[in-house]
């Protein structure tokens, strides 16, 4: 087993091109589409109702209160125009109570912004309703709006930590996501060379050799889990210590995540490997299903979006889906092993099933 | 040491090997010969346990292997067809793997490695990748990595396919050394005679998944017929002279060239002595004896009607 795992790493040291591209498209793709959000945005407000200018300085103030996204009222045909052109991602035509998006491309950081007016809105339409049945509506509303701000109890608009949870981090999300969708290629790429050996007679040579089918089979997966796990790992700490994103306080557990993830996912390659015949047929299927993956499960979007329970459930056939929700839980909301102990064994067991019918379909092709 | 008993293999409906009865004796270089798509291949990966037979046997000391394949998978050195290596990786590598999964002790690693470089005389070029080695270097270390556990039974499948004849005589003469020197038993594949006859001390021929024939090389080659052709380079030539030979019991036929005459004899018995007689007799002066040689190339052909390359 580990003579076989060590050529691996050899033509892996000889070779490193794609570890690099991986960690370089993954942090390249994470820096373009998070950048709107980790640094402060300006968003083009605009209203053409009747008396337009009150209903945009009344949001205009609203919008700006919190958070570190800029509104900033402009001209209707402008704003249209800006968005049209792509000079801006998105618009927001607002109404006396309602608001409406203007935007061309659905991007991750549209539906970060929609959640972000959706709840200013939801905000002020409560404090309307509540102020109306008041005797004094100004008096009562300058009370609810120092209560809500400074709440006596709190609810669920805290972290377990009790830091006051400001926006949800979609750019994190993203990270994680690009992470593990780089992670995904390299581990299939890897497992993979388990059919390209084959096609090359050095897999009858290590048959005639004192190696164990076992010791064959393990060679080879270890290999994919490290440096599937390596490059992950690479990248995490590029993220964390160039780039300073947040990962959190608990690195240590957010790697136990990955470990899973990567067993997982070495046996969903195994399986798919088991599909194919030819390592081309391997290249050209997997490229092309792999990026479907954060998709159906919901990874490029806000927890909660995903509702197409077809979609959700191939979704959570995968093990990123389990992988996102854990590494959430511990990177936003701090949460200890006991919480995503689910999503382990989930992954845990996907790995197994998976990596039994996918060995078992590897040495069926074999001996046809 | 090896032996097939009706081994047979079919692929679906295609019966590609049928009834193959085959032995290697310890220490002898057997040639398995025949053209493309025969079942040698095939043969060879059911003896080295690749593959499993439908029906027949293959033992090792008397033994069947099938069951338990461990144990000539031990004593086998097996270099396939195709050139299977790490092409990313120097020869270097490639051959520490291969001592590696053959598990050659860790304190003999290093030196085995080395002699088997000079073996196939590639030891200036161990630090370079495979995949800038020319065919015939690939093919010398696709040998060299079958070699470095010292392999009781060496079994080549058309090691020499395709690459420059330097090459491919420095192969021919690899084997022949190991054979010969260190008692190596080698099975030797070929669609090329000349090879197997320099190098086997038996041959089988295969032929549509069957043996067609086998023994030694003069074994075979009486098979082939019992016909010899001579020609005789004379400086005249007389019907009298023509007749004589014509007359002679074991002589077929007689045929003019432009300088002389080209008999076909029976193989029986040697005619040489009588020619010379009968020329002498008609003054005539003969300039030139040639004894065409049947090859094994002419066994093939005899037997099947066709050539061992098209
Ligand atoms: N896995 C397989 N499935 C179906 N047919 C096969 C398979 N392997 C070999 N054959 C067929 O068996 C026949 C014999 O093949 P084999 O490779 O043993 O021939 P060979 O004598 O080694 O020929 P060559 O000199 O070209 O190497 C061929 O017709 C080939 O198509
Ligand atoms: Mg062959």
């Amino acid at each position: 087993m580990i003579p076989v795992f060590l050529a691996q790493l050899a033509k892996e040291r000889r070779n490193p091109l794609l570890i690099i591209v991986f960690v370089v498209a993954c942090i390249g793709a994470t820096m373009v589409f998070t950048g709107g959000i980790q640094t402060p945005t300006t968003i083009a407000i605009f209203s053409e109702e009747d008396h337009a200018q009150a209903i945009e300085e009344k949001w205009e103030n609203l919008l700006n209160a919190e958070g570190d996204i800029r509104f900033v009222i402009t001209d209707a045909a402008k704003a249209r125009e800006d968005v049209l052109q792509g000079r801006s991602d998105v618009a927001i035509k607002l109404f006396e109570h309602d608001y409406q998006l203007i935007a061309s491309v659905d991007l991750p950081t549209i539906q970060y912004i929609d959640h972000y007016v959706r709840k200013i809105f939801e905000k002020e339409a409560f404090i309307n309703a509540a102020a109306a049945q008041s005797n004094h509506p100004a008096a009562f509303r300058a009370d609810i709006e120092s209560k809500l701000d400074h709440p006596l109890m709190e609810m669920d608009v805290t972290a377990l930590t009790g830091d006051e949870l400001s926006s949800y981090d979609m750019g994190t999300q993203l990270m994680f996501a690009f992470t593990l969708l780089v992670a995904m290629f390299m581990i299939g790429f890897r497992v993979n060379n388990v059919l390209k050996d084959k096609v090359y007679g050095l897999w009858d040579r290590l048959i005639l050799s004192p190696v164990s089918k076992a010791g064959m089979y393990t060679g080879y997966l270890t290999y994919a889990f490290l440096i599937g796990f390596v490059q992950t790992l690479i990248i995490l700490l590029v993220f964390k210590y160039v780039l300073n994103y947040d990962l959190g306080e608990r690195f240590g557990l957010l790697m136990v995540i990955v470990a899973f993830f990567t067993f997982s996912m070495v046996s969903v390659a195994a399986l798919l490997t088991g599909l194919v015949r030819k390592p081309e047929h391997f290249y050209a299927i997997y490229p092309s299903v792999i990026p479907l993956i954060p998709l159906v499960s919901g990874a490029y979007m806000l927890p909660g979006t995903m509702t197409n329970p077809v979609l959700t459930f191939i979704g959570d056939l995968f093990p990123l889906s389990h992988a996102m929700d854990a590494i959430i839980d511990v990177v936003l909301y701090d949460a200890a092993w006991q919480d995503i102990t689910q999503s382990l064994i989930l992954m845990i067991l996907i790995g197994v099933v998976a990596m039994g019918i996918g060995i078992n379909l590897i040495e069926r092709r074999q001996s046809s | 040491m090896i032996e097939t008993v009706r081994l047979s293999k079919a692929f679906k409906e295609k019966v590609v090997v049928e009834d193959v009865n085959l032995y290697l004796d310890q220490g002898e270089s057997v040639g398995l010969l025949g053209p493309n798509g025969a079942g040698k291949s095939t043969t060879i990966s059911m003896i080295s346990s690749l593959l499993k037979p439908t029906s027949g046997d293959v033992k090792l000391d008397g033994q069947s292997v099938i069951r338990d394949p461990s144990k000539i998978r031990k004593v086998l050195g097996v270099v396939p067809q195709e050139i299977a290596l790490y092409q990313e990786l120097s020869a270097y590598e490639n051959l520490k793997f291969f001592g590696r999964i053959y598990r050659v002790p860790k304190d003999q690693l290093e030196s085995r490695i080395q002699e088997t470089l000079q073996m196939v005389g590639l030891q200036d070029r161990q630090k370079d990748p495979i995949k800038t080695f020319s065919g015939g270097m690939k093919r010398r270390i696709n040998i060299a990595t079958a070699l470095l556990h010292s392999p009781k039974i060496l079994i080549l499948d058309e090691p020499t396919v395709g690459i420059d004849p330097q090459s491919r005589n420095y192969i021919l003469e690899m084997v022949r050394q190991l054979n010969v020197q260190k008692g190596t038993t080698v099975l030797y594949t070929s669609h090329y005679m000349e090879e197997v006859e320099q190098l086997c001390h038996r041959v089988y021929i295969m032929d549509h998944g069957r043996v067609i024939a086998s023994g030694s090389q003069s074994e075979l080659l009486s098979i082939l017929s019992n016909e010899d052709t001579i020609k005789v380079q004379v400086n005249q030539l007389t019907d009298a002279f023509i007749t004589a030979i014509r007359n002679i019991d074991v002589v077929r036929r007689v045929e003019e060239t432009g300088d002389g005459i080209k008999i076909i004899v029976q193989k029986s018995r040697n005619i040489i002595s009588d020619l010379v007689k009968l020329a002498e007799q008609e003054n005539i002066q003969i300039l030139n004896f040639q004894m065409e040689n049947p090859s094994l190339e002419d066994v093939f052909l005899h037997l099947t009607g066709r050539t061992l390359r098209n």
